[in-house]
This record gives C-alpha cells, structure tokens and sequence, in this order.
C-alpha cells in the first residue's frame, strides 16, 4: 500500500526536520544559561560573614574598594593550587584598593581551620553562620571567584583555579569604569 | 490487511485520551492547604540541583542541594510565595535551575512543539490507518465479485454438461 508519493514524503520530511529545528533552537539558542552568572552587573547579593578570627565583615562595609570573594573548602584540590596565586596578589593589591575574602563553604570547622593555617593568606577568612551567601551567589562548586566593583556591582565570575594572571585580568577591568551591560 | 481492521472511531478516542493525559500532566494543582514541608518538597522538585545530573533539588543529597532545601523553607516560613522563591533561585543561578522552562517568550516553543508534534503525528497516523482501511475494504468487495463471477461460470457448467449428459 502506498500512502504518499514523493512529494508527500518530501513535505512530511521537511515538517519533521522543522520541528526538530525548531525545537534545537528552543533549547540552546539565545538562552540565559550560557550567561557565565545572572549575577554579572547586578548588584552584589549583601552579606555577613563570621570570620575566623571572630570578626563580623559586612560587603557594605567594603563599599568603594573593588572585592575578591573567593569561595573555598579544605577538601577542594583546585582551592589549594591557587592559594598562592591568591595570596601574592593579595600583597599586591592590598593597598590599591582592592580586599580580599575568602568564604569557606560546605566544610567542617577543623578541618577549614587546618588549611587555613597550611594555605591561608594573610586576607580576610569567613563563613556565613546561615549557609545562604553561596546560594546567594549561585556557587555550584568550588573554587568559584565573583568580582564585585566599588559601586557594589558584580562584575565578574571566574569557575577554577586562579593564577596570578587571571587575578590580574579581572581585577584591572573591575577597577575600570562599568560599561552599560544588560 | 486485517490487521488495519480496527475501527477508525476507537483511534480517534485513543488519541484524545492520550491528548487530555498530557494536558493535565502540565496542569498546577492548587497549594492552598499545604503546609511548610509540602510546599517544600514541592518547590525543591521544580528546581535542578546545580551540582547534580538530571537531579532535582528535591531527590539530590548533595551539600548544596541540602543548603537549597534549608533556603526554600526558611523563605517559605518568612512569608514568601512559591513564585517569590522561585524567582529567587533564578536571580542567583538562572532560568536553567527550573526544572521545567517558564512559559514565555522562546520558552513557548518548547512548551507547543511536543503537542503540535503529537497532534500532526497522531493526524498522520489516523489517515494512514483510514486509508488503509479504504483500500482494505475496496479488495474485499474486489474478492467477492470475482468469486461470484466464478461461481457463476461454474454454475453454467454444470447446468450444460447436466443437459448434455440428458439429452
């Protein structure tokens, strides 16, 4: 039994391979998740966090300095590789304007404490007590790093390791004037 | 070609409950009544865990997963909409962290296609099988003609060769 000629089986084809098109495009063309965060030129999420030297640090407090939040745990092997990378470029920005702090997420206490005595710089170390600042900041692993502008604006959010280049690169165009971004 | 023998009706009633099945999987069901934990799991069930493959918040174990949960519940006890939630999670990871994509803009497509793919699938179908069925029925009367015509001619036979044989 034939049911359609060629030309019918030529139509039937295109529809098909429209629909899956149409469906491709639905799926990953122009959509928000190949944005690196949502985050990005937004206002930073506030926070406070309880340092490990019994300290409060609020981010409004650091209102007008460019921050580094960087989040980390001790059982993160990437956190430990770039511990360097971030400790010497802390010496090197800690007196342009530019503050350190590293969030310690999903850890034990001993065991953050620990490293920090093995890997950690001279900066600014905390947790939040809620467990909310990573959610806030849609951390899915880490190290995750988000650069936050003196006005208090995400700018950046680099997923990895840094290197002391790469701290370079996105310090410098955080301290640039924001450009107008969507 | 009996096997095409299934009523065209019976089809077109299997396609529409298939239809009506989808259209009220996607349908919400009303939340008013529940309480915290309910709404809890429910809402860590329309959020992805970010960490996870193709898990849910709801059936993830991971520390993020566990954090989300805590978060969802504590706005929820603050007073917050399952809509306010929600919203939240998206300003922080995106719309990706839905489980299913919110109907609008391109979105839509995601939503129509499936069901326009059902529809001309299942339209595609129901005319192949009435075809079928058309020309199913067309070779039966084909059949009973040429046996009637046999009949026939044999019938004619036997009447002369029984007049042969008397005369």
């Amino acid at each position: 039994m034939k049911v359609l000629g060629n030309s019918g089986k030529i139509v039937v084809l295109i529809i098909i391979l429209s629909l899956v098109s149409l469906m491709g495009y639905a799926i990953f063309g122009n959509r928000d998740i190949v944005k690196i965060s949502p985050l990005i030129g937004k206002q930073a999420p506030g926070f406070t966090l309880k340092t490990f030297d019994g300290q409060e640090l609020k981010l409004s407090d650091l209102k007008g300095k460019t921050v580094l939040l960087n989040f980390w745990a001790s059982w993160c092997m990437p956190c430990r590789q770039e511990a360097g990378a971030l400790e010497s470029s802390w010496q090197k920005y800690k007196d342009k304007d530019v503050v350190f702090v590293g969030v310690n997420v999903w850890d034990d206490n001993s065991n953050a404490q620990k490293y920090l005595s093995k890997f950690g710089g001279g900066y600014t170390q905390g947790l939040d007590p809620n467990e909310e600042i990573q959610v806030d900041y849609g951390v899915g692993g880490v190290p995750e790093t988000f650069f936050i502008d003196s006005s208090g604006n995400v700018r950046d959010k680099f997923t990895g390791p840094l290197t002391e280049q790469i701290i370079d690169h996105f310090v410098l165009k955080t301290k640039q004037p924001q450009e107008n971004e969507s | 070609m009996n096997n095409y023998l299934i009523k065209s009706s019976h089809i077109l009633y299997i396609f529409f409950v298939f239809i009506m099945l989808f259209g009220f999987q996607s349908l919400s069901v009303a939340d008013e009544g529940k309480n915290i934990d309910d709404q809890t799991k429910e809402l860590s069930y329309l959020l992805m865990c970010p960490v996870c493959q193709g898990q849910s918040v709801g059936e993830s174990n991971s520390n993020l997963a566990h954090d989300m949960r805590d978060i969802i519940r504590k706005q929820l006890e603050a007073g917050r909409s399952k809509e306010e939630v929600l919203a939240y999670f998206v300003s922080s990871y995106g719309e990706s962290i839905l489980s299913s994509p919110p109907p609008k803009g391109i979105n839509w497509l995601l939503w129509l296609l499936p069901g326009v793919g059902i529809i001309l699938g299942g339209i595609g179908i129901t005319l192949y099988l009435f075809k079928a069925q058309k020309e199913d029925k067309n070779e039966g009367s084909q059949k009973i003609n040429t046996q009637a015509k046999m009949d026939n001619e044999y019938m004619k036979r036997i009447e002369e060769e029984l007049k042969d044989s008397d005369s």
